[in-house]
């Protein structure tokens, strides 16, 4: 490898990188500089740095970074080092588009790790599709996409649902609200939940959608309190849920009689409303932070060591984490003058690794991934109790909800 | 009865909002988008304060109160002093200021969502007339009736006060009587930023604290203002009144979504038929 | 003045040539796109630098008719993808999932481009029009207007992301065909996709131009120095109004139709209250009482906030820059850019020995606007 000075200081910086605390983007930032050059594997990271969402996408982000560095520090991919091009695309669907040609046809990068939202992910999809590049996008969200661009590493609702829905009824009972924020994600979450309660000879008592934001729940709570129901079942995202949580408490409403069952509340948000408004209620999820496993105290504590202390990991950074591992094992497969998108996807199929959660496979039908869906019970320090694993790891279903229509490697069937 | 209870508290949380914001527009004419860049920043100075120097919510109110003022006659004596004979550029000016807020505090307190305690006492509900209600809603009705108590008080009772409606009737004739308006007028944007930095530090705890919040504020705050009428405080608690009730309502028969739209549409008609609020004084033309 | 408007259509035509000359010298694929992208934004600016600065109409919820520009184009386009997606005899994929079963009678005529390209003009310029008579046959002005415009748009905003079934709600309608024209593709990537971007930036430019020249557009500016002097002279001042924001609405309805050709999909974030405000602060950087002034105040605010956030040394910073850049132009360039540019070029008049009370006289972009008084 030939030694620039700029080579120099991005190795020194990357093996001094695990430990550094403090002003996080000073090191990543020399990296956007540099040019497709020999020995170097361009990939973008677009994750909103300001913003509304940038409260999530910032955590996404970090963990994207530190997989990167450990890669580079621990020798690259057959020598060849990452070199991810950070954009900040500000929470705004254009201001993506934008950025993600960006990386696409003027950077060009081989893969883009991105995104937290459905709508980002809409908005940059035409110019992965049209320009035959992959993005790897790790939240759990809605299903019922099937792109042959898109490495979907979060969870889709089959596997957040699957297990946790009838293990509520039964704890519980069978009066179920639904509140969630009004966009897509909410709706076909609650969507598949009515099936699986319908079988389950449940009834839903209320559907109720607050605006994106929204942060006054006063006469939501009111509403809990006149119908009673026995489950909550939020899909509230972003500083809606910390408020919700937080006057949900303020009113005196009882966890252990009507829990709140969240398949978005992680220990990001919990961090936020302060652990007594989260204790007692659920979460399904893949990952928790408290998770036992060798691959998540190693991740965890790499985490806190490179971006702070006081930092959480949760079930969108884990696969912000692990996505960029398998990435590297599928370029590792190719031959430096192999590396692009197609042969990429072609070679992360069937792809699988012990990630922090447990061993993950990217499903080749689907691009989809196999996840271990758990159950977590919010304590009052601010983590998750694990109450149930999914007892094996479960088949990523993203049009579960519709049984005539199939993801599959030519694209969407019907039958 | 809960339903009235509840658009009681989505009222106080309006009030106290738009408090700082009606007096600012109305004495000074300042159309002040950073107001709610004003109201994240006493969050965040309650988070700061509770994190760092252990200092529970309600010491730090007064604390907050005075760090916010002083931020707001920082910003009128650079920046807005200059834009009074023009107060649509205001518009212009204070929105690049909360652009610069929000980073500036993302910067210094970073991007995550921050969190602010509840004061442990008041984290209960009490039974008033048989309604279940959080007592720090109660505090917050409180709060926002005294804050109105005291505001009128120096408007109405102080020779500050005096002064200050002096330049609201005519800002010339005032200067003439050795009024120095300048001086009056960063007092009261102080005043403004103040109550706003209040109103931030007291919803933190039943909301959260992050770089943004202020944008969804500012909308609301300005809603309240203009249906109240300008120049009238009593019209803003007339209006908050009027749109918690009717949201509480709304929302509790439809959903948050359509009230919203609803108070919004019903605002815009109102405006149509009665440009100078509901309360206004007599209107000088 | 016959020779300061021509100096003022040679400008006007020399901007419009390097527009279409910048094909030439950029090939990449990726900054035509973009420049393609920020002219759009310099059409809107076109827009409400007609109805703020040339009529004091401030309008707060510009973006409510950019963005059902930018839906009336992307239904059509969506339509075109139903065969791929759902069938012949399908419907858009985001109804098959809201279980909508009957494609809703407002969806049918999108069949049709030229009624598509036709709505998207008419319906924003009409609905612009009705909230004009709402509000000025009862003669809410000022600050009023611009509450009123502002809450119109959060409500319409609020019902496209509400009714998903119809709209794609939050996402928006994404997933778009290209606009073929005859047999014709414009591909948002390429050449023609700008061509037809910098042909509709022209014709909007002269056109508004031209509707400031007209007699109409001197009682425009009339009413917006004095209204009632205008009122008095027994024009009617309403009338006048709700054309001057039809007009501006159906300029940023076309520019909205432009923005989901180049950006392929429309959001409810083109209705947004932030780009709403970002459109009246690019009118204020460039200058608002001059239609080229607020165009290049877009395409140069836009661009800028672009390449601050491209810059590794602005990642983290870029906004606070963007920021401190519009309380220094309010504070010392409170004409814009265009009000600086005409000062600079009045000055260099004046050294040619020209009087400048003559100048000063002249209608239009040197007039020295009154200082606005409180809105009460």
């Amino acid at each position: 490898m030939k030694i620039t000075r700029r080579g120099f200081i991005r190795g020194a910086a990357a093996a001094g990188a695990i430990g550094a605390t403090g002003f996080p983007h000073i090191w990543n930032k020399n990296l956007s500089l540099a040019r497709a050059a020999d020995g170097e594997i361009k990939v973008g990271v677009l994750f909103s740095l300001t913003g509304t969402t940038a409260i999530i996408e910032e955590s996404l982000n970090k963990a994207t970074i530190l997989a990167i560095e450990e890669i580079n520090a621990a020798g690259g991919i057959n020598g060849m080092k990452i070199v991810p091009v950070i954009e900040d695309p500000a929470s705004d669907p254009a201001t993506f588009a934008e950025k993600a040609r960006k990386l696409v046809l003027s950077d060009r990068c081989v893969s883009v790790f991105g995104s937290y939202t459905s709508a980002s992910r809409k908005a940059v999809l035409p110019v992965f599709e049209k320009r035959e590049n992959l993005y790897f996008y790790p939240t759990l969200y809605e299903g019922r996409e099937c792109s042959k661009n898109v490495v979907y590493t979060g969870a889709v609702p089959n596997q957040q649902q699957d297990e946790f829905v009838p293990w509520l009824v039964e704890k519980f009972g069978k009066k179920w609200y639904l509140i969630g924020s009004n966009y897509i994600y909410p709706k076909e979450e609650n969507n598949y939940c009515k099936k699986l309660l319908e079988g389950l000879g449940a009834e839903v008592v209320a559907e109720e959608y607050v605006p994106l934001g929204h942060s006054e729940f006063s006469s939501v709570v009111n509403k809990f309190q006149s119908l009673q129901p026995n489950v909550i079942f939020s899909t509230v995202v972003g500083d809606s849920v910390v408020a919700l949580h937080r006057q949900y408490r303020a009113a005196g409403l009882d966890p252990a009689k009507m829990p709140m069952a969240s398949l978005t509340t992680s220990e990001n948000e919990v961090a936020a409303m302060g652990g007594e408004a989260a204790a007692g209620h659920f979460t399904s999820a893949p990952y928790f932070m408290v998770w036992d496993s060798p691959e998540n105290r190693k991740f965890v504590d790499a985490y806190k060591a490179r971006w702070g202390q006081d930092k959480v990991t949760h079930f969108v950074s884990e696969p912000s984490y692990f996505q960029v591992y398998l990435f590297k094992q599928a370029v590792a497969k190719l031959a430096p003058s192999d590396i692009t998108p197609p042969n990429i996807r072609e070679a992360i199929k069937g792809e699988s690794m012990i990630a922090p959660q447990g061993k993950v496979q990217i499903e080749r039908e689907n691009l989809h991934t196999w996840l271990w869906p758990k159950i977590g019970q919010c304590k009052s320090d601010g983590q998750f109790e694990i109450l149930k694993q999914s007892a094996t790891w479960l088949k990523p279903e993203p049009y579960k909800a519709y049984p005539n229509m199939h993801c599959t490697e030519a694209g969407l069937t019907e039958s | 009865m809960s339903l009235v209870v509840t658009g009681l508290s989505i009222a106080s949380i309006l009030l106290l909002v738009a408090l700082g914001l009606a007096i600012i527009y109305g004495v000074t004419g300042v159309i002040n988008l950073a107001h709610g860049e004003l109201v994240m920043i006493g969050a965040y100075c309650a988070w700061a304060l509770q994190s760092f120097f252990g200092i529970g919510l309600l010491a730090s109110l007064p604390l907050i109160f005075l760090a916010t003022a002083l931020l707001g006659w920082i910003i009128d004596r650079v920046v807005i002093r200059h834009l009074y004979n023009r107060p649509l550029d205001t518009i212009l000016a204070t929105w690049g200021i909360g652009v610069m807020a929000q980073q500036a505090v993302r910067l210094l307190a970073g991007g995550e969502l921050r969190y602010v305690e509840m004061p442990e006492a008041m984290n209960h509900p009490v039974s008033v007339l048989g309604v279940e209600i959080p007592i720090f809603r109660i505090f917050i009705l409180g709060l926002a009736v005294a804050l109105f108590g005291l505001t009128w008080f120096l408007i109405f009772r102080t020779s500050l006060g005096l002064k200050l409606r002096a330049i609201t009737q005519s800002r010339e004739i005032a200067s003439c009587f050795g009024i120095n308006s300048n001086r009056i007028y960063g007092l009261t944007f102080a005043y403004g930023a103040g109550l706003a930095g209040l109103a931030g530090a007291v919803v933190s705890p039943l909301k959260s604290v992050a770089p943004e919040m202020g944008t969804t504020y500012v909308v609301d705050a300005f809603m309240v203002v203009v249906l109240g009428g300008v120049e009238s405080l009593v019209g803003s608690v007339a209006s908050a009144f009027i749109i918690g009730q009717s949201s509480s309502a709304v929302a509790f028969y439809a959903n948050d979504t359509i009230a919203k739209a609803l108070v919004l549409l019903f605002i815009v008609i109102l405006i149509r038929f009665r440009p100078q609020g509901l309360f206004a004084a007599k209107v000088r033309s | 003045m016959r020779n300061r408007d021509l100096i003022q259509y040679l400008t006007y035509g020399t901007v419009c040539l390097i527009i279409f000359l910048v094909p030439v010298f950029v090939q990449d694929a990726f900054l035509l796109n973009k420049t393609a992208r920020y002219l759009v934004l310099g059409i809107l600016a076109i827009s409400l630098s007609l109805s703020w600065g040339y009529t004091g109409i401030l309008n707060l919820g510009q973006a409510t008719s950019f963005g059902l520009g930018s839906y009336c184009m992307a239904m059509a386009l969506k339509l075109r993808t139903i065969p791929v997606h759902t069938g012949a005899e399908g419907l858009p994929d985001f109804m098959v999932w809201n279980n909508v079963e009957k494609l809703p009678w407002f969806w049918e005529p999108f069949y049709s481009m030229p009624f598509a390209i036709a709505a998207g003009v008419a319906v924003p310029a009409l609905i612009a029009a009705g909230l004009g008579w709402f509000m000025f046959r009862g003669r809410v002005t000022g600050v009023y207007v611009a509450i009123i415009t502002l809450a119109f748009l959060v409500v319409v905003n609020l019902l496209f992301i509400d009714q998903q079934r119809f709209t794609g709600g939050f996402n928006g309608i994404t997933d778009l065909a290209q606009l073929d024209i005859g047999s014709f593709t414009f591909d948002a990537y390429g050449a023609s996709s700008y061509y037809l971007i910098a042909i509709c930036l022209t014709f909007c430019l002269f056109f508004a131009l031209l509707v400031t020249k007209s007699k109409a557009g001197l009682i425009l500016q009339a009413i917006r120095d004095h209204e009632n002097r205008v009122r008095y002279f027994g024009y009617d001042v309403a009338r006048y109004k709700i054309f001057a924001v039809a007009v501006s609405a159906a300029i940023a309805g076309m520019a909205g139709m432009l923005y989901t050709i180049v950006m392929e999909f429309a959001s409810p974030t083109f209705m947004g209250v932030q780009l709403s405000l970002s459109v009246v602060i690019w009118c204020a950087v460039g200058g608002r009482q001059s239609l080229l002034g607020s165009m290049l105040g877009a395409i140069l605010v836009a661009g800028m906030q672009g390449a601050l956030s491209e810059s590794e040394t602005f990642l983290d910073t870029w906004t606070l820059v963007m920021g401190l850049v519009f309380v220094l132009v309010v504070l010392f360039l409170p004409k814009g850019l265009a009000g600086a540019a005409e000062t600079l070029k009045d000055r260099i008049f004046r050294k040619f020995g020209r009087s400048s009370k003559a100048m000063a006289k002249s209608p239009g972009e040197a007039t020295p606007r009154p200082a606005a008084s409180r809105p009460t």
